[in-house]
């Protein structure tokens, strides 16, 4: 579902209001706090952690800035055991013992073949390292669910942060020339250091109010009736408040509001909700509380 | 803006800064630089805007966003050209805490002043090491409601050493690694080089042995009442051998302890706990307690890398099924869940209160854990 061609603003980011404006151009309702951070990110250069529940649209964030600022998006998707060699570079072995078979021959010094076979040539570039050496302008830099690396891979990634530099030992530092916007999203499932959050700007993002949902839900989904949106969006909302293991996010919101479009109903009733259910309850327990509190009972808070 | 304006706005952000320290945020120089970094762009016009950039360049955690917005109408409620002075009126306000604490030191340090008052009266007597080996013996396997008034200095001594030497048989204890045949390409290849590109060693490498995570969850109810102290002090010994060590206390309420246990002196930590707020020979809510810990803690806290332990006799007043359900969904997320009750050290003892009874399906390991012995043999499910 991408974007249909929209016009920005000319300056998008003359202040918060108009990046916050061309957000929302691009599909994405950013309150002003958010709208602000982000404008942050792009003056001060600096690294901006997102943290926030799943489905909220984190993600989301650095995608809509990238396509913005008319740069690339270079993603980084953290999981246990991400290391250097799959985040930042890998030497290129096969080719590095090649290119040693292929100078036997050629008296070099073992100096000047060191240093050959440790050139860029050889280097494979991951995302980190691609994000650094971007050569005409700066990209966005989005590494995902960092709380999900180890506190090892978090110690790394500071010499980037705050340097935006990356050492190889054997060939010395790559500084970036076009400095990336970085942005870190967390799902709060571990305690990030203190050193690593010192070096970002921070935003948390919370449920949306009903009425910042139904926002969402007419800028996402421009085909849907407004009365049937409403409807699955105040249901969303009581759900939230039944204190789920996994509260639906917004993502939810619009799962279900597609699924209830799609099975062509005119109205949201008991029936309706509950062949949906699986959009809005992700466990078996979940499930169970939602009908235990009576899908009617949420429907009748809900209108 | 003026510059004499900027500069002032500058300085009542330093000012604000302080202020949010005093508050208990970590508003640090760092953070202080970049909230002035950020107010001197342009486009962070007016007020709402202000507050927002300020907010984000100086939390970091959620509690702290939370907290902001507040802070920020308290401090800026007039102008912010002309700020209040955060020095004077704030310090007031935290000088009343002290006096509040004290009230709640007398209120519940009664466990923690018996016990010195007990030590002080044992240590007279130095010559007591001259009971030797029976001694160590006879006290290793005494259940910890039974010990003697004067036995308890010896007994503290020998637990902490005892509680040492595990942790450190814990430390060395090894993982095996089935990925240890990988080959390391990158090193092999460094090393090729002085070989003229020959690859003749190969170096492999494993993965590193990952210590776990522990959680502890202590019943300080009145019917733990005797054994609360000894296993806070088992719980102190197991943090050097663990990559990371929580520990709560509960009885009707769950009050978070880890950052007082995590200190290098052990007196001063039970001193400190004393003072915190926590119900001391209170009731017995575990399910509710269990609850709250899931609630806010579960999801940084708990995963495949936990250990859960839980001590307590299970003298429960609150509902079952609440325990149980909470305890299902702990269940799911950590590694093992040890249940330690003092009550199994008793010869007839069955587990038949409704809620340890509730409890059992459960639980990995159900053990006792009324004297240092019992604690010992733990290591083995650690």
């Amino acid at each position: 579902m991408s974007p249909k061609p929209t016009q920005l603003e000319d300056e998008p980011i003359r202040d918060p209001d108009s990046l916050m404006r061309n957000f929302e151009r691009l599909g994405y309702i950013a309150d002003r706090s958010l709208a602000t951070a982000v404008f942050l990110i792009t003056k001060l250069h600096k690294p901006l952690l997102i943290e926030g529940h799943a489905g909220l649209g984190k993600t989301e964030v650095a995608k809509v800035l990238a396509s913005m600022l008319d740069t690339q998006l270079i993603r980084l998707q953290c999981y246990e055991g991400l290391d250097i060699s799959s985040s930042a570079y890998e030497w290129n072995y096969q080719k590095q013992l090649l290119a040693i078979k292929i100078q036997e021959a050629a008296g070099q010094t073992v100096e000047e073949k060191e240093k050959h076979i440790f050139s860029r040539e050889f280097l494979f570039e991951r995302p980190l390292l691609q994000s650094i050496l971007a050569q005409d302008v700066s990209p966005v830099l989005l590494i995902d669910e960092i709380d999900r690396a180890d506190e090892a891979f978090e110690a790394f990634l500071l010499e980037l942060l705050s340097d935006f530099q990356i050492t190889v030992p054997e060939m010395g530092t790559i500084k970036a020339k076009h400095v990336p916007y970085v942005i870190l999203t967390s799902n709060r499932t571990r305690e990030l250091s203190d050193a690593l959050k010192r070096r970002c700007l921070y935003h948390w993002i919370d449920y949306p109010s009903l009425e910042k949902e139904m926002r969402i839900v007419r800028v996402r989904l421009p085909g849907m009736e407004e009365q049937l949106g409403m409807q699955v969006g105040r249901f969303v909302q009581a759900v939230r408040k039944l204190g789920l293991e996994k509260p639906p996010g917004v993502a939810e919101t619009l799962d279900c509001a597609r699924a209830v479009a799609a099975l062509g109903s005119s109205r949201v009733d008991a029936e309706v909700i509950e062949q949906t259910i699986g959009c809005v309850a992700k466990s078996m327990e979940d499930g169970a509380k939602i009908n235990a509190a009576g899908i009617n009972n949420l429907l009748a808070q809900a209108s | 803006m003026s510059e004499e304006q900027s500069e002032h706005l500058a300085a009542s952000i330093v000012e604000f800064c302080r202020f949010l320290r005093e508050k208990g945020l970590s508003a640090d120089l760092r953070r202080t630089i970049t909230a002035l970094e950020a107010t001197k762009m342009g486009g962070v016009g007016d007020r709402r805007l202000l507050a927002y950039a300020l907010q984000a360049s100086l939390c970091s955690t959620r509690e702290e966003w939370e907290m902001f917005p507040r802070l920020f109408e308290e401090f800026w409620s007039e102008s912010y050209s002309r700020p209040r002075s955060a020095s004077g009126e704030h310090q007031g306000s935290s000088q009343s805490n002290p006096r509040r604490s004290q009230q709640e030191e007398e209120a519940c340090s009664t466990v923690f002043t018996d016990q010195t008052g007990g030590s002080d009266a044992a240590q007279d007597g130095d010559g007591k090491a001259a009971f030797g080996a029976s001694a160590h013996t006879r006290l290793k396997k005494v259940d910890f409601s039974e010990v003697r008034c004067d036995d308890l200095a010896m007994l503290e001594e020998l637990s902490l050493r005892l509680l040492r030497r595990m942790s450190l048989r814990l430390s060395r204890r090894s993982a095996p690694s089935n990925l240890a045949d990988r080959v390391d390409l990158r090193r092999t290849i460094r090393r090729s080089v002085g070989n003229g590109g020959d690859l003749i060693d190969l170096v492999r490498k494993g993965r590193k042995p990952r210590k776990n995570k522990l959680v502890i969850l202590l019943d300080i109810s009145g019917s733990m009442n005797f054994y609360s102290l000894f296993l806070l002090r088992f719980a102190y010994a197991l943090q050097s051998c663990f990559h990371r060590v929580d520990t709560f206390l509960f009885s009707t309420d769950l009050v978070e302890v880890s950052d007082l246990l995590r200190t290098r002196h052990l007196p001063e930590a039970l001193r400190k706990l004393s003072q915190r707020r926590a119900g001391w020979s209170g009731g017995t809510k575990i399910g509710g307690s269990l609850r709250q810990l899931n609630q806010l803690h579960g999801r940084k806290l708990l995963s495949r890398e936990t250990v859960f332990v839980i001590l307590s006799d299970g003298w429960d007043t609150g509902e079952p099924e609440l325990l149980a359900a909470q305890l299902r969904t702990t269940r799911r997320r950590v590694r093992k869940i040890l249940w330690l009750n003092p009550l199994l050290g008793l010869k007839d003892y069955r587990p038949i209160t409704r809620g340890m009874a509730a409890a059992l399906p459960y639980v990995d390991v159900f053990a006792p854990a009324h004297n240092l012995e019992s604690l010992m043999a733990l290591e083995r499910h650690l």
